[in-house]
């Protein structure tokens, strides 16, 4: 399995928000299920949470024809190619995997929450007690083993499938012009334009507007590119330079040495 | 101390130097160790990149309360250009850089000494700003704080490049210059060579404090020290 790029394919369209993956999640990763409001919806908890790494969004949607929609979004970590979490990283507990896919090494994780502020898909979560941050790592466990991610494993309608890219991408855009011909003329595919392409993509069946909390144009912040790519290793550059024009400026210059006579000489 | 040495500085500005000093170099290198990946080797010491971190988040705080009292204690020597000396003196860059029949004489501070002051004060005081703020980033908006990040790191491409021009020039750039922030005593021919223009006022003024016998007052009143 090893140098190949994988990733999961969510097809929202096939998805009937069972939750089994949110179930099946939580239980290989081990993290708790924390009490929740009913808020008079069935997402829950309302947003992902560091024990909560994927999560079903439900949205009612009224389309231009007066029809009333409800829309599934399995939402979690992207997997970005080019991922700003990675790049802010200062520990390497943020890191790329054989796979493609964006690891986690939380014995690594330092706490500082420049990733929370790095990812465009406000993915990775701060938990308070263990000072740690926490998002989906694709079951890194498990895909070195060779088994499916657990949610993919949990999904009963096909909605979740996994595996290599190019796979992937082709079975995607076929799905899309499936839907397209079935009445579905907005389906696209989401994730394969930006970011360096993802490594969790999505058949969406409306326009990626339409979705909840899914940026349309998601990108690594400007801010973080000029500051990890230009200003970092401008700091040496500059540094390096100050030292090497001392230097040169004592050898050919000469110091700028009192005259011990006390003598006015103004150079 | 040889006779004849003369009083720069007091020991209140050399405790607050230090302590800029110091705290600086803490954060620098913590920060570094930090930065970049190749550097995590730094948290070593201090028992991994955790420790790092609390070391540069508090010495950050020492940071802040040194240069409180730096900004307090020398923006009206060091934070006002005087023209048209001091233009002067940036025309020629004091001499430092290529041969110069007549610098300007140059009182307490030179120019490039108040460029450099302004670049602690000011992007010290950035760095203090943005540093807390991405202490607690989750009491902030998004936006800002990833406003802040960058201009932490501006702070750091400044400030670090800064530390080594003052560097060379407080040493062997310009002998007899560092036991200004040592001792406090300094040379007669340093003084004339360096802040001649203070040197006169000071010791027309008579409160020029010179060490042991005082050698040869040239006009006003002598001092004791």
């Amino acid at each position: 399995m090893k140098g190949t790029d994988f990733v999961k394919l969510i097809d929202t369209t096939r998805c009937t928000a069972c939750r089994g993956c949110q179930v099946a999640c939580k239980q290989w990763n081990e993290m708790p299920g924390l009490r929740t409001r009913n808020r008079g919806s069935y997402q829950n908890p309302p947003d992902l949470e560091w024990n909560t790494w994927t999560l079903v969004r439900f949205q009612e949607h009224e389309n231009g024809d007066g029809v009333l929609q409800w829309l599934f979004r399995k939402d979690g970590c992207m997997h970005c190619t080019d991922a700003g979490c990675v790049k802010v990283c200062p520990s390497g507990a943020l890191f790329y995997t054989e796979f493609g896919t964006v690891g986690i090494d939380r014995t690594k994780c330092i706490g500082c929450k420049e990733c929370l502020f790095a990812c465009p898909f406000e993915v990775p979560k701060y938990d308070r007690a263990t000072d740690k941050v926490f998002k989906c790592d694709l079951c890194y466990t498990r895909l070195r083993e060779g088994l499916l991610p657990a949610c993919v494993k949990s999904c009963p309608t096909g909605a979740l499938t996994f595996g290599a890219v190019d796979t992937m991408l082709k079975t995607a855009y076929a799905r899309v012009e499936d839907l397209k011909q079935d009445g579905h003329p907005d389906a696209n595919v989401y994730g394969d334009k930006f970011v360096g392409g993802t490594h969790v993509l999505y058949v969406l069946g409306e326009k990626p507007e339409i979705y909840d909390s899914l940026p349309q144009k998601p990108a690594v912040p400007l801010t973080v590119i000029a500051w990890k790519d230009f200003l970092k290793p401008l700091s040496l550059l500059a540094a390096g330079g100050v030292v090497l024009g001392s230097f040169l400026h004592y050898i050919i210059h000469g110091p700028k040495s009192p005259d011990e006579n006390g003598d006015r000489d103004a150079t | 101390m040889k006779k004849g040495m003369i009083k720069a500085t007091d020991a209140f500005e050399r405790i607050v130097h230090w302590s800029l000093a110091i705290s600086c170099i803490v954060l620098m290198i913590s920060g570094l160790g930090m930065m970049f990946h190749s550097l995590n080797f730094l948290a070593v010491p201090v028992g991994g990149l955790k420790n790092l971190k609390l070391i540069h988040n508090f010495t950050g705080l020492f940071f802040i309360a040194s240069l409180f009292f730096a900004v307090l204690m020398w923006w009206r020597e060091a934070g006002v250009f005087e023209f048209p000396e001091d233009a002067e003196w940036i025309k020629v860059a004091g001499g430092y850089l290529w041969h110069v029949d007549s610098v300007p004489e140059v009182g307490k501070y030179n120019p490039g000494q108040k460029m450099f002051f302004l670049a602690v004060a000011i992007f010290g005081a950035a760095m203090a700003v943005s540093g807390l703020i991405m202490w607690f980033p989750l009491s902030f908006g998004a936006g800002l704080v990833r406003f802040m990040y960058f201009l932490h790191a501006l702070g750091f491409v400044v400030i670090f490049a800064f530390f080594f021009v003052h560097l060379y020039l407080g040493t062997i750039g310009s002998p007899g210059s560092l036991p200004a922030m040592t001792s406090g005593w300094v040379t007669r021919a340093w003084l004339m060579k360096q802040h001649p223009k203070w040197l006169k006022e000071t010791e027309h003024k008579g409160r020029l404090v010179v060490y042991g016998k005082e050698p040869a007052p040239k006009e006003g009143q002598g001092h004791h020290a």
